[in-house]
């Protein structure tokens, strides 16, 4: 028995090339991975380099490509810190992480390690302890 | 169906295009923003083409594959064609283009420079009409206007420039349609087909209808757009590889002219700073005294340079690693250096002189703002950052920086994924999202960029 004929038209030239097409943010984050890719890969060999130093100078230095290499990937990738090391603000729960457990919360906070974010959305909070109030006298 | 407006914008080491659909300045999108593939090859960036052509043995190579044969050969007195931009902005451009290519160009001394950039824009129009076909958006509907962007023509004659390159882009499609599908192939054109195509090209070809967009014109649009308090005045400072332009751009009525007065340009630029740095680190380099190791650490270096400079800029210091030794180099050292102390003073006289003219012409006119921006490579130096904030004071117009990479481009949309590499597509991006009345000259009738005739005053 004959196969039914299709009732749908045949796709255009137009159409089928473009249901080839890949999704705009999916081109864009390759483009942007692959010059990341570089960066990553020297992350890798800088930390393997800290990992094994002979010596703490040699760690040092091998620690300093290492950030500089993630730093660099990061930059590829859009992501940008949140915040300066050491600089206390007022704590927000919602955009702070504490690292310590505490019995209250705190009114401000140290930052000890740096956030991550994207275009505005925070990847990773940044990691805050409690800054102690000066006692008055 | 939507219509299209496309724009090319062809760079020193890269070629960009992209998309944005016709009257997207006054109903803006950001999805509506397509830079276009011209690289599907899965190797790097595919939103970049390189821009090189490679006369081998019997066959011209483009793209990727060009420069991937001259590196294969590896004679220095053999080299691939780069510098198509460099070439298209010369003062003289009609003799620049009927000189013979040199013999490390083309060795068997056939081609016209004009003959190698013709086919270099066969090569590049070929591939955005294949990123364009390969678009799920642009595909369903039609590419209704083209343009390009180039630099302020520094000879004044813009007319006369667009129309001797929109007379190439002619030749260029007319050769495109000849080659067919070969166009793109990895192995190029056979110079036998060239010879034989190439003058029928150049003898049946019309202009191609194409606009020409100023790549400051294209910054403010991409800077400007969907703002509701867009400011009616700009100034652009662009440092390039080679040269570090400042311009500004006044917006008025539904028109977008240059005040050319204030168009200054300075020969130091992206280059000028690697020698800096370069030079810097190899004073520093106690144990690199002969002149041998000077000069392998010069080239480990410029290898490197591109992100040296970003960690120097951006991180306010750079480790690399030569012969086992770690080298550190600091924003601060730079700094200190006599040369980039004495660019730096340049760069401020002049933004001063450009600022000082477009604020004139913003109060004259009762306006109350001028946006800064910067583009371009340099774009993320603390010098360059530091110049487009000063002045952002009370005192009307006020100054007030803009950021290279404008908040829509961190749209979600885009997943994040725009940001990181709209650097490198802002000006194709900008030129497709600039309407009409933006444009420096039209597609087909050309007139004159910084015709301020018929341009009365207004007020906020």
């Amino acid at each position: 028995m004959p196969a039914p004929k299709s009732k749908t038209k045949p796709k255009s030239a137009a159409r089928k090339r473009a249901a080839q097409g890949v999704s705009m943010a999916g081109a864009l984050a390759e483009a942007a991975w692959s010059e990341a890719d570089a960066a990553l890969a020297q992350a890798l060999v800088e930390f393997d380099e800290a990992d094994g130093a002979a010596n703490a100078a040699d760690r040092e230095d091998a620690m300093a490509r290492l950030a500089q290499s993630l730093t660099r990937t990061a930059r590829k990738r859009g992501l940008s810190r949140i915040g300066g090391l050491g600089e206390s603000v007022a704590f927000d729960p919602a955009e702070h992480e504490l690292n310590a457990p505490v019995a209250k919360t705190p009114k401000n906070v140290r930052i000890q390690a740096r956030g991550v974010t994207r275009g505005g959305e925070i990847l990773e909070k940044p990691r805050v302890t409690p800054v102690e109030q000066k006692r008055r006298s | 169906m939507t219509d299209w407006t496309l724009c090319i914008d062809f760079g020193t080491a890269f070629s960009k295009a992209a998309a944005a659909p016709v009257g997207a300045w006054s109903a803006f999108e950001p999805a509506g923003v397509r830079p276009l593939l011209l690289s599907p090859d899965g190797q790097g960036n595919a939103f970049l083409l390189d821009s090189a052509v490679f006369v081998d043995e019997d066959r011209v190579l483009f793209g990727r594959a060009a420069l991937a044969r001259a590196e294969e050969i590896g004679d220095k007195k053999r080299q691939a064609l780069r510098s198509f931009k460099t070439l298209l902005s010369v003062s003289d451009l009609e003799r620049a283009l009927n000189a013979n290519a040199p013999a490390t160009i083309d060795p068997h001394r056939v081609f016209q420079m004009r003959d190698l950039v013709v086919l270099y824009l066969a090569y590049l129009l070929a591939a955005v009409e294949r990123g364009a076909a390969s678009d799920t958006m642009i595909a369903q509907g039609r590419i209704a206007s083209r343009r390009y962007a180039a630099p302020a023509w520094r000879s004044g004659d813009s007319a006369g420039m667009h129309d001797i390159i929109v007379r190439l882009f002619g030749e260029a499609e007319e050769f495109r349609n000849a080659a067919g599908r070969r166009m793109l192939m990895a192995e190029g054109i056979p110079l036998r087909t060239i010879s034989d195509a190439l003058p029928k090209a150049s003898q049946n070809a019309e202009s191609l209808e194409m606009g020409l967009i100023f790549e400051a014109t294209a910054a403010a649009a991409y800077s400007s757009i969907g703002l509701e308090g867009a400011a009616s005045h700009l100034i652009v400072v662009d440092m390039g590889a080679g040269t570090t332009d400042i311009a500004a751009l006044a917006r008025i009525g539904s028109r977008t002219m240059e005040l050319p007065e204030a168009r200054v340009t300075l020969k130091q630029a992206g280059d000028f700073l690697d020698q800096v740095i370069a030079n810097r680190v190899i004073e520093s380099a106690s144990w690199a005294r002969g002149a041998e190791q000077k000069a392998e650490l010069w080239n480990v270096l410029m290898r490197q340079m591109a992100d040296i400079k970003e960690a120097v800029f951006v991180d306010g210091r750079a480790v690399l690693r030569n012969q086992g030794r770690s080298i550190t180099i600091n924003l601060r050292d730079v700094e200190k250096d006599v040369d980039f102390r004495e660019f730096g003073k340049s760069l401020r006289q002049a933004y001063d002189h450009a600022l000082s003219v477009v604020r004139d012409d913003a109060r004259a006119r009762g306006r109350s703002e001028v946006h800064a921006i910067a583009v371009g490579g340099g774009a993320s130096t603390p010098l360059i950052r530091e110049l487009i904030q000063r002045k952002a004071g009370s005192v009307r117009p006020r100054v007030i920086a803009r950021p290279a990479t404008p908040q829509w481009a961190h749209s979600r949309t885009f997943a994040g994924n725009l940001a990181p590499v709209f650097p490198q597509l802002a000006i194709a991006i900008g030129g497709a999202l600039a309407p009409d009345s933006m444009l420096a000259a039209l597609g087909g009738a050309s007139r004159p960029a910084n015709d301020r005739s018929g341009t009365p005053a207004e007020r906020d």
